[in-house]
Formats: C-alpha cells, structure tokens, sequence
C-alpha cells in the first residue's frame, strides 16, 4: 500500500512537471534561439547572396581578410591576414597571412582559397559581383590580377589607384568571405558553357546555397527557407571559441508573435519588434533592449520603365506625398528615424538635411505641369512585413489625394525582391544596407548606373529602377579615386543634392536596429551591419 | 338543417388556410403564407432575418452612415484609440482609420462577396445536379466523377490553390470560392432528382411529349429549390468566413479595401495591446455568420414538408 502511494506521488509529480510549461519553454543554455525575420534569404552561398539576414549569416560562419571593428566602423582590423602592405603606385595589394589556420573543414586556409573566392565571386557574376568588378576584375582577367605568391602571400591587383580605405572597406565586405577550395570543389557539378556563362563549373554554387564551407566561429547545419537557419559550433575555430553551441535562427515574421515567444522563454532574442512592442518590452525587468543605428536606408523607388514614372514631376510630386512626419513619430518610432539622402548618417559626407514634407497642393501641381492633372494609377510591390506595409498604406492614402491611384501587391520578400531585381516592378518598397562602411558603396548603387541595358552586368539600385544618372555615374567614380578627404566628402555632399532633387529614390529614414533580449542572454550587441552582428561574444547563464 | 356554408373573405386568416382552396392562387398564397407562419413562429429565425436585412440596409446606406473615410486615416492624430473615445465609436486601426467606417464600408464586400458566391455556385449546382439526376447512365457517371474531384479537396485549400493561380484580388477570390462551392448544390439536386424522376407526374408531362429540357427546367428544378435554398443560405456563413480566411492570408481584398478579414489580419499586430483592432471585424464576421445560419435553420424547419401539417 505504502508503496503504490509512493508509485502514484511519483506519476503525479511527473505528470505535473510534464505539464509545467517552464520546463519545455525554457531554451538551453548552450543554445542561442533568435527570432528573426528571415524570409529574405534566397541563398548562403556568400559570393552570392546580398541580404541583410545572409549577410548575418556569412559574418558569422566565413573569415575575412580584414573586417570592421565593430566599436569604431571607421576603422578596420586584421582577421585572417596577418599584414598588408600598397605599392606605391596606389595599385598592387600585398597580404601576409596568419600561419597554421584551419577551416572547419580542416583544410588549411590558404592564399590559394582567396583567390578561389575571388575568382568565383567574379565568374559566378552574380549579384555582389560589382563589388569586386569595380577595381576592373573581370572573369577574364581575374586570375592574373589575384594571385598567390605562395601559401601565405596575396597579392591583388586593382585597375586604378583607388583611396586605399576604400579597397579595405570592400575587402571587409560579407562577399570577399574566404571559401573552403578544396571542400567547395568537391561539391562544384559540371556546367555546359553558354554565351552567357563560360565557366564549364558551377563553382559549388549550388551546394554552398545551403551549406557553409568557412572558417568563422559557426558552421551552417541547415538551411529550411522561411523556417529556420541553425548554426553550430566550429571546434576548428582559431580564434576565441564561442561559449554558445549552437545557435538558431527561427523564422517569425510577427512582431506579436516574437514578443510572445520572447516573454515566455521560447526565444532569448526577438529581432523584429514592433515600436508598441518595444515599449511593451522596455517595461519588463527580465526583457532588455539594445539598438544602433545600422547603415539601412529605406527608400520608395519608381521604376523609370513606366512613363508616368519617369516624368521629372511626377518624380518630384512623389517625393511630396510621403508623410514623413506622421511616419516618423508613429510608424517606424523607436525603428528609424527620418532620413531624405541616401547615406546614413555616420558615413564620410552624409548630409542631414531633410527638404521634403507632405505637400499635396504640391504635388498636384506638379501632377498637373506633366500633364497628369487626373491623377494616373500603378502598381507598388510591397513585402509583407512591417513597417513597410504600414508605410505604402500611408502612402497610398496621401497618394490617392493627390489623385494617384495604387494598388498595392503584397508578397513575401522573395517575390518581391526577384520581380524588384528583374525590372518588373512599378513602385517598389524596401531598404538598402551599405555593402562596406564607406560613402562609395551607396553612392555607387543609388546614384551610378552603367549600362542601363537589360543585360547589364553591374545591377545597381539604378538600374533595377531602369534609371540613367547620367553625370552622376561619372561623378561617383570620380569621388571614389579623390584622395584628399575632405574634397571627397564635399563631393558625396554635391552628389546627395543632386540624388535628392532628381533621383527616382524617395528616401524615407535611416533604420535603428533593436533587439529585445531575455536578461540570461550576456553579451549580445549589434553591430554597424548585419555582418557585424557577431554570435561568438555571446554567452547565457 | 345544414349548416351555412363558409365563405371566407379573400385574403383573411380563414381564406389563406382553407382546406379547400378554390383557385391555385389561393393555394399558393396558403402555402406560403403557412410557411410565414411557421418561420415567424421561430423567434431565432427571426433574430437571423433581422440582422440580415439589417445588413442590407448598412450596406446599401454605407457611405451615408459611415461617419469617417473607410480608407482615409489620421496617421499623427488618431492612430489606435480604443473604443467609444469622442468620434470613434470602436476605435481606431494602425494607419489611425475609423474601425466602425471601415465594417460599414466593408458590409458591402461581404454582402457582395456572398451574393456574388450564390448567384454564381447555386445555378451551377441545380443545373449539374438535376441533369445528372435524371440522364442517369453514363451523363451522371461523368458529372458525378467531376464533383467527387472537386469535394476531394478542402475547401479553402482549393480555393488558395485558385487565387494564387489567378492572382490575389477580391474577384479572384469570388471566382475561386464559387468554384469550390457548386458540388454540394450538385449532389442535394441530384439526391432530389432520383426521388421523383420516375414518378407519374414526371411520365405524364413525358406523354405529352415535353422534351427532356422542359421536363428538367419546368418540372424538376422549381421542386429541387427549396432545399437548395436552405443549403445556400446555411453555406453563406461558410462562404463569409472563406472569403475573410482569404482575406486574411492577403489573397483576397487588397489594401486599402476593408475587408473584414484583411482588417484582422491587420490588427494581429497590435492584437496584445490593442484588441480592439483585431476584435471588431471579429465581432462582425460572428454577428453575420450568426445571422444567416440561424436564417438558415429557420427557412430549413419552415420548408420541410414532412414538417407540419401538410
């Protein structure tokens, strides 16, 4: 008797801690679980991909030569090389690299497999491909301007003498991650050349998709596209290893939902809060807060294959119809604060001067002098996320007052960003990071366009806009190779001016990055990018 | 002695329930008017009724009642006020619009959604269903197969399946609910059909030589309707919460159009702190499905003829 009533104290307390919720909800304390909007991602091959969630992702699981100091983004420090040195002609790069350093894989990490990276970077000629096309690297020419001098010495050559802050920069970008050759190689699949690819190999491109073959502080584990992305410890790490074994991303799209999830245990981060939200969180003594200021702008643009689009007033009438300060204090408080040009504030040059307001009288004066006085509708694609919903509906209604009709299409950010990326848009709603921290990477997308042909190689911000900038193309390069800092600056400022009057770019604020963290989580802090926000310096009690 | 006989006054009480009607327009007017009785007789039914037609009148009247701009919000001013503050009766939405507006305005996509729905799935329904009834052989064979395919898929997961083919839009998804919503209407016809295909009226009209057509628009059809009708106005909640579950996934109203399901979806995000956003279409959508299933039950209980004494 004595002992069935110990046998059912027992069950009974099984039963009770089975169904205490605490004991499920609460995440271990070697594993990081994020919240994050994630549905951008449409490939973690580093030499592909060029979104804000993969570039988290890259910083976190590849090695860079050198790579932005995370405290002061004006200054770079060294990552897997050990030196460098410039000619002085301004034109050949010399890298010294750290001896005896390993990818996850093993392998040793090799001058070999820069020169891998880069030579895929530049073949694949995917998006990121500019970055490395602007120092005049082409697939044809690649292999003789990178090169190894032997297993531990880059040299890399560039076509003109750039500012030499300016080569850093880039070379601290997610794209020049350092890939695995030999591990990469071995998943590349064999590939017919065409006029349009020469290449008879994939690079691995298809592999690397979903995989990771890098050096940094994590591995990928697996990829589940508007799922999950899980990263695990990389033992063969050369630096600190990280206290954290594993961390996952999960895909939650829902401010509400992420906020739920954060207070009840289920996630020890939530990265998309909502302005109601964070207030909600900040009250809570378990629940901390941390922001910056990132290099994100968000911005409407018009694609100039629309010929109402592409009319000088119509383009001004637009950028009249955004309430910027209704947005401001309600939509995206605590998020962004309003920002009219396209540097972020921080970056060399940037100006802080907002001359837009809501104007419809304005605009419909200038509707009336392109000869649309009745007003004219278009589409506007628009990802299913806030704020930018929140944003193109209020638009939308300050829109329809100055008698243009839109008709919002939603999607998630795959959709849009593939019909955004193949010029089929009309309006288009969404938010630019800076590749590297300097003036250039900005400039160079927002206002420096090329070849506006359908075919272009070098897809700029412009150009998915189907947009000539005319002078400013070449003005943006000629800011790139002006040495004098000031004399930089002051033409950034010019070029800011100029983007603001006549760009089809409405630009509407400057993004500030929260994350809401559960107080067991140390350590945590973001970054002046999504590549700098750095999993290897957290750790949970 | 024999009693006087009775001769009720046209139109009385006693003239609509005379056993003995004298014309067949009496019988009519009789029957119905037992129908009316036994359907006014159901005080839930009634309750159904009355917020149907009051949804008729808000949405025939909407633009005179709405006391704001449905689409036209006070983003600086009035962004998410709770409900009964001065001049916002059920609050406010994020982009700081009239909640109440914004469901008097969208009365008329449900409305229209609804009517829209019947008028296209129901004759489709009767037509298949009564064919296939009384051609029998390989005619109900093939019609048949068809149905069974369309009602081998959930609903909604058909009716996704269809606007995302056609692309999202608040027609497309009319289209794709009425397309998913014609089998029931096809097999209760066809049930109805089988039952007096074969009865003596239906060979009488055939001696007289009427032609299938006739015999399947004039004779069968009209005596399938009632409870087609039944069955269309029970599925109306159905179709109501279908097109809002549209809505609410994106693939139905686009903004800024208040569509009772869309507004849901759009307060889900401030549903912690501000309930109200989300509740009110909420309430909406239960208020209306309520009424016409409680409609629907009471036209059912007042047009079973093994109901009652006839």
């Amino acid at each position: 008797m004595k002992r069935l009533r110990l046998l059912m104290t027992c069950a009974t307390v099984a039963f009770m801690s089975v169904l205490a919720p605490q004991a499920y909800a609460a995440t271990p304390t070697d594993t990081l679980v994020e919240a994050f909007a994630i549905d951008d991602i449409i490939s973690l091959d580093p030499q592909e991909a060029f979104e804000l969630s993969t570039a988290e992702v890259t910083g976190n699981t590849y090695s860079l030569l050198v790579r932005l100091n995370v405290d002061d983004p004006s200054k770079l420090e060294l990552d897997l090389a050990e030196s460098w040195t410039v000619s002085d002609d301004g034109l050949t790069y010399t890298f010294k690299l750290k001896p005896d350093l390993k990818f996850a894989s093993g392998n040793p990490i090799t001058a070999d497999d820069f020169v891998f990276s880069i030579e895929r970077l530049v073949k694949l000629d995917k998006s990121p491909a500019f970055l490395f096309n602007q120092f005049g690297l082409n697939g044809d020419n690649v292999t003789d301007m990178v090169k190894a001098i032997d297993p531990l010495t880059i040299s890399f050559t560039v076509d003109k003498p750039y500012a030499s802050s300016f080569v850093l920069n880039v070379m601290s970008s997610a794209p020049a991650s350092v890939v695995d050759k030999a591990l990469v190689t071995e998943h590349a699949l064999a590939v017919t050349p065409s006029d349009t690819y020469k290449w008879d190999t994939d690079f691995g491109n298809e592999w690397l998709k979903t995989n990771s073959a890098g050096s940094g502080p994590f591995n990928v584990i697996t990829w589940k596209a508007n799922e999950a992305v899980v990263l695990e410890r990389n033992d063969n790490y050369y630096g600190e290893a990280p206290a954290l074994k594993r961390v996952i991303y999960r895909h939650m799209k829902e401010s509400a939902g992420q906020r739920l999830a954060l207070e009840n245990g289920d996630v020890d981060i939530a990265r998309n809060l909502s302005p109601s939200d964070l207030d909600a969180v900040a009250s809570k003594s378990d629940l901390a807060i941390t922001a910056r200021p990132k290099g994100t702008v968000y911005y409407i643009s018009l694609n100039q294959k629309n010929p109402n689009l592409a009319k000088p007033e119509v383009i001004q009438a637009m950028k009249y119809l955004v309430d910027y300060d209704a947005i401001g204090a309600t939509l995206i408080k605590g998020i962004g604060t309003i920002h009219q040009s396209f540097l972020p504030i921080g970056q060399l040059g940037a100006i802080e001067d907002n001359p837009y307001m809501l104007d419809v009288a304005k605009a419909k004066e200038l509707l009336a002098s392109a000869g649309l006085a009745d007003g004219f509708s278009v589409t506007m694609d628009v990802r299913n996320t806030q704020p930018v919903t929140g944003i193109a509906e209020n638009f939308q209604q300050t829109a329809a007052e100055a008698g243009i009709t839109i008709e919002i299409i939603p999607g998630d950010g795959k959709q849009t960003l593939t019909k955004y990326r193949a010029r089929q848009h009309d309006i288009y709603i969404g938010q630019w990071g800076s590749d590297y921290w300097d003036p250039n990477s900005n400039a160079e997308t927002f206002v420096s366009n090329p070849d506006n042909a359908d075919d272009a190689s070098s897809k700029t911000l412009a150009w998915r806009n189907a947009w000539d900038p005319g002078a400013m193309t070449e003005e943006t390069k000629a800011a790139l190779l002006e040495m004098d800092a000031d004399k930089r600056a002051a033409m950034y400022v010019e070029l800011q001016k100029k983007s603001q009057e006549i760009s089809p770019f409405v630009m509407i604020y400057q993004q500030t990055e929260n994350g809401a963290y559960s107080t067991k989580v140390k350590g945590f802090k973001l970054g002046p990018s999504f590549d700098t926000n750095l999993l290897a310096p957290i750790s949970k009690d | 002695m024999t009693a006087p006989i009775e001769t009720a006054r046209p139109y009385s009480r006693a003239w609509l329930l005379s056993e003995e009607p004298a014309s067949r327009h009496q019988a009519q007017l009789g029957r119905a008017y037992v129908i009316w009785r036994r359907f006014s007789g159901n005080r839930l039914a009634i309750a159904g009724l009355v917020i149907i037609v009051a949804l008729i009148l808000i949405a025939a009247m909407a633009p005179l009642i709405a006391p704001h701009s449905p689409v036209i919000g006070d983003l600086a001013g009035a962004r998410l006020r709770p409900p009964l503050t001065e001049g916002y009766v059920l609050g406010t939405d994020g982009q700081g619009r009239d909640i109440l507006s914004r469901l008097i305005v969208g009365s008329r996509i449900t409305l229209a959604v609804v009517a829209l729905v019947a008028i296209i799935a129901a004759p489709v329904g009767l037509i298949v269903g009564t064919v296939s009834g009384y051609a029998g052989g390989w005619v109900d064979a093939v019609l048949m197969r068809v149905t069974d395919i369309f009602l081998a898929f959930p609903k909604l997961v058909l009716a996704l399946a269809f606007v995302a083919a056609l692309g999202p839009g608040i027609e497309n998804a009319i289209i794709a609910i009425a397309l998913t919503s014609w089998p029931p209407y096809a097999r209760i016809a066809r049930a109805e059909t089988m039952t007096f295909r074969r009865s003596d009226f239906i060979a009488a009209v055939k001696l007289m030589g009427a032609s299938p057509v006739r015999i399947v628009l004039k004779h069968v059809m009209p005596l399938c309707l009632s409870s087609l009708i039944v069955r269309v106005t029970l599925d109306m909640a159905g179709i109501i919460l279908t097109a809002a579950g549209l809505g609410f996934l994106g693939l139905g109203a686009q903004p800024p159009m208040p569509e009772w399901g869309a507004m849901i979806a759009d307060g889900r995000r401030f549903i912690l702190d501000q309930w109200w956003v989300a509740a009110m279409p909420g309430f909406a959508i239960l208020i209306v499905s309520l009424g016409f299933n409680l409609l629907g039950d009471g036209l059912r209980d007042a047009l079973d003829p093994k109901e009652g004494g006839q």
